[in-house]
């Protein structure tokens, strides 16, 4: 086997050693060795999205990442949205607009949704279905998704959230 | 919506309870199931479209540390394979093996696998397995797989013809049409070739399996996102040896289906095998280009139409030949897609005369087999777009000759020359309906317009039915198609008077659970919240040998309501005799059980009359104790849900690009038990028709027999910027054939979305004489037959 090194991630505000071979994945390493099962994994060669984690705030995919790249990062991952007990308003909005079916790519399409929210608190249709261009759902054909994220940015706005 | 409520709970837009856990990625998908001290498989798969296994080398596999084991075919002495289901008469055996015996025969069948540590050993040591190839030629056309000389692919077939099944145009009451007399009548005789392209479901989530041996017990538990857990369990008893009484098949989350899930497949026997040899839990996750090589593909036939058409638009009779490329192997469902389109080729038209050749044709590509739609798009591909010629060749509007051809509003139920028997509709109603919601003729007056300003402006119409509801299991019987057409159903009343509701249907996405729920909660005139959905283990749920799909929640809620109606006959005894009343009159309404006429005096709750039930102490002779019931239903016949799509798309001839103006659909599927949800099953059929219309395809290299489309770089799934937003619009007929009046909506989105876009990119560029025959209509393609055209 091969030699295995020892890192630091810090998955929504905790911090946590683990010891993963060079070659592992973050997305392996968030599920198997934090065991946060949300962060999703449909095609590993960064096409599909699912596994779309925030890193320092910005939107990753963690297929393409390796564990060692997470060190000194601030990662959030779809377990780490919301506040304590409280859904995000995202989270709200997609069960509330249909904006999910299967559930595989919701937690990928939720994070890239609050990514858009936070460069664009208003964004219009056409604009949040080229921003989240790069997330693949395969059973809505999207346009419940681009209402949820409507849906989200006024909730927010109402409530002076930001993304 | 208030929150509680006891009635009206169908044909309202319930919350999904689905979503709770999914929004919080909590969902417990296959990848998530994880027991202790798993071990991982990895299959080793050919590289060779079509090659004989000299001998495989495992010693260097076996020998990497962290490998636990290795399966080749030497090793499946004893172990059976799963057979073909759908069994038509003369159909040539070659179903699946669980490993490739001797000679692979399309990239990524399964030739070895090897159970190691973790998954990244389990594939280090596939790299060590040598296997000696002996590359042969290969086939993956299906018209060079006919041709005398094609390499045979499954050498005691002879040649490469797995079955030649004839739609003789017969109807379900005997009566044969007259296709030669029909053909003699006519004006013109219109000709189409169409290449429906091979696509499939490409579930965001692959599959996956996780099997648990316990040695002690001799058990076998099996994590599976099967469609059809119980038929994968009496299959695979079957394969192992072992009794169907020793499998327990749990299903988790599952990420998308599409059909694609409901076949069984050789990892289920070697993930298996793997546990109960090793005593260990093992696990299996396909990854995406094993997903994109080895879950079955859909769609692809090679069609030649012949239309009979009078000068007036009267459409006499039709005439075809399918031919069905089935892949290397015939898997779980046989050539069924293919004979669906047979049956279902005369759509929603009084065509009497019809004959029908289809041909499985085997080649060195991967099995085709159950995909959303099953056969159906693939018909109202060829109809939709034979009826469009017909329209330009005789001069007449498209919309004009549908409506004129349809069968009317008072003609059911209609037997078709196909076999099926039409329960209910109004397809001209939908056809106006839609062109109505397009403003048609305004679009064809702004089309003139805008073609002098240089924009090519297309309007495509698209009818189609949709025979869901499959099936009674007698008629299955008579197709040869070995399992039944029923769903069971058993609720059990607790002693607080709620309910909980077991059902073999296996929720993939479409919120069967909530859809179920609402209607439970609706018969038994009780608030959502009491009623419990449990699915997805085989220990507990009734036998549905059918098995989940987008459009067998009608069938499902039938036994519901069924079980619910003996259910409240037995609270009216018990309560009867609680009242001291005649159960005559007696009657259950709001959750209660009362003396008719005397509701606000002498009446109990559901609660008190199932604790009574319950306590036994008072039952009615002839009754047993408890509140529960079971009910298998066997539809009476098939429901035809249906609609018409219109799009409108503007091409732009320097790219081939397609770009989208409107997208609307009428949609008939009954009584719509949760709009909201009904309205995303369309949306999302609709977009895989579409994707299969405008981007994905598995692409075939001729040369070396590779699949080229073996990333998601390559094989295009629809993105945001890709689909329209649509505009849907409901009839709603109830079927006279269900209780409830339910049809299967789940599918019907991808029936004309093929055709529809081709009609409309057809008539966008009308002036150039462009046919659009072959799917997918990808800009390089387009963009093709534009410069062949010399526009």
């Amino acid at each position: 086997m091969a030699e295995t090194i020892t890192v630091v991630l810090d998955v929504n505000g905790v911090g946590k050693e683990i010891s993963v071979e060079p070659r592992k994945t973050l997305a392996d390493a968030i599920r198997e060795d934090l065991g946060l099962t949300g962060t999703h994994l449909g095609c590993e060669h960064g096409v599909c999205g699912a596994c779309t984690v925030l890193m320092d705030g910005e939107m990753v995919r963690s297929c393409l990442l390796f564990a060692v790249q997470g060190a000194g990062a601030e990662i959030t991952t779809i377990e780490g949205i919301g506040d304590g007990g409280e859904l995000h308003p995202m989270q709200r909005a997609f069960s509330e607009y249909h904006g999910l079916q299967c559930g595989f790519c919701t937690p990928g399409m939720i994070l890239a949704g609050i990514d858009v929210l936070r460069r664009n608190p208003d964004p219009g249709p056409q604009e949040i279905r080229e921003e989240m261009g790069g997330n693949i759902c395969r059973c809505t054909g999207y346009q419940k998704i681009v209402e949820s994220v409507q849906a989200a940015a006024a909730e927010m706005s109402k409530e002076g959230v930001s993304a | 919506m208030t929150a509680t409520q006891s009635t009206g709970w169908i044909g309202v837009s319930a919350p999904r309870r689905e979503d709770a856990l999914l929004i919080r990625g909590r969902g417990r998908f296959i990848a998530d199931v994880s027991p202790a001290g798993a071990l991982h498989l990895a299959v080793l798969r050919s590289p060779f479209a079509h090659a004989r296994i000299n001998g495989v080398d495992t010693s260097a596999a076996e020998s990497l540390p962290g490998v636990h084991g290795v399966i080749t075919a030497d090793d499946l002495e004893g172990i059976g394979a799963f057979p073909t289901v759908w069994r038509l008469p003369g159909q040539k055996e070659c179903h699946t093996p669980a490993l490739a015996p001797g000679k692979a025969r399309y990239v990524g069948e399964p030739v070895a696998a090897v159970i190691a540590d973790s998954r990244y050993i389990a594939e280090d040591a596939l790299d060590l397995i040598e296997v000696d190839y002996e590359v042969l030629d290969h086939v993956v056309d299906v018209e060079a797989a006919l041709a005398e000389d094609a390499p045979v692919i499954n050498e005691h077939m002879g040649d490469n013809v797995i079955i030649e099944y004839t739609f003789p145009g017969i109807n379900a009451l005997g009566v044969a049409g007259d296709l030669d007399g029909a053909f003699a009548e006519a004006d013109e005789v219109i000709t189409g070739r169409f290449r429906i392209g091979r696509y499939s479901g490409v579930p965001l989530e692959t599959r996956g399996l996780v099997a648990d041996w316990d040695d002690l017990r001799q058990t076998l538990t099996l994590h599976s996102e099967s469609q059809v857990a119980h038929l994968l369990r009496t299959e695979l008893a079957a394969a192992l040896g072992i009794p169907e009484t020793s499998i327990r098949i749990l299903t988790p989350n599952i990420g998308g289906a599409f059909g694609n899930k409901w076949d069984r497949y050789p990892e289920d026997i070697l993930v298996s095998l793997a546990s109960m040899r090793l005593g260990r839990p093992v696990k299996w996750i396909e990854d995406r280009r094993e997903s994109l090589q080895a879950t079955v593909h859909g769609r692809q036939q090679l069609q030649e139409w012949q239309l009979a058409v009078r000068s007036d638009g009267a459409l006499l009779g039709l005439k075809g030949r399918v031919l069905s490329d089935q892949g290397a192997h015939l898997h779980s469902v046989g050539i069924g897609p293919a004979w669906v389109t047979g049956a279902a080729a005369v759509n929603q038209y009084k065509i009497a005369n019809y004959h029908c050749d289809v041909l499985g044709v085997a080649t060195n590509k991967t099995p085709n087999s159950t995909f959303r739609g099953f056969g159906g798009p693939e018909a109202m591909f060829g109809i939709e777009r034979m009826v469009d010629k017909a329209a330009r060749k005789l001069g007449i509007d498209p919309a004009e000759i549908r409506r004129m051809n349809m069968i009317g509003a008072d003609e059911f139920p209609y037997f078709s020359p196909g076999g099926a028997v039409y329960d209910s509709g109004n397809y001209p109603t939908a056809l106006a309906k839609a062109l109505e919601a397009v403003e048609y003729d305004r679009l064809r007056e702004e089309q003139a317009a805008l073609r002098e300003q240089g924009v090519r402006r297309g309007i495509g119409i698209g009818s189609y039915i949709h025979v869901s509801g499959f099936g009674p299991s007698a008629i299955l019987g008579m197709l040869d198609y070995y399992t039944g057409g029923y769903e069971g159903s058993t609720v059990k009343i607790d002693p607080h008077g709620r309910a909980t509701l077991y059902t073999g249907m296996i929720p993939m996405g479409q919120g069967t659970e909530t859809t179920l729920a609402q209607v439970a909660a609706d018969h038994l005139e009780i608030d959502i919240a009491n009623v419990r959905v449990v699915w997805g283990d085989t220990d507990q749920t009734p036998y549905t040998g059918f098995g989940s799909a987008g459009s067998r929640s009608n069938v499902a809620a039938v036994a519901v309501i069924k079980a619910i109606e003996e259910i409240k006959a037995k609270a009216v005894r018990i309560g009867a005799g609680l009242l001291e009343a005649d159960p005559e009159d007696v009657a259950y309404g709001d959750g209660r059980i009362s003396v008719k006429g005397a509701e606000e005096m002498r009446s109990l709750t559901l609660a008190e009359v199932a604790q009574q039930a319950y306590w036994g102490h008072k039952i009615p002779e002839g009754d047993q104790p408890g509140l529960e019931a079971t009910y298998v239903y066997d539809p009476a016949n098939f429901t035809t849900a249906y609609g018409t799509h219109v799009a409108v798309v503007d091409v732009d001839v320097q790219t081939g690009k397609i770009d989208w103006v409107k997208y609307v659909v009428v949609d008939d599927a009954g009584t719509i038990i949760n709009p909201l949800l009904v309205e995303g099953q369309i949306h999302g059929a609709l977009a895989q028709g579409l994707g299969g219309a405008i981007l994905e395809e598995f692409v075939y290299d001729e040369e070396t027999g590779q699949l080229l489309s073996s990333s998601l770089m390559d094989y295009l799934l629809p993105s945001f910027t890709d689909l329209p937003d649509f505009e849907i619009h409901h009839l709603e007929t109830p079927s006279p054939h269900t209780e409830g009046g339910f049809k299967g909506m789940g599918e019907a989105g991808c029936f004309p979305a093929g055709a529809v876009v081709a009609n409309a990119v057809t008539d966008a560029l009308s002036d150039l004489g462009i046919e659009v025959d072959e799917t997918p209509v990808t800009p390089a393609r387009l963009w093709g037959l534009i410069n062949a055209a010399g526009g």
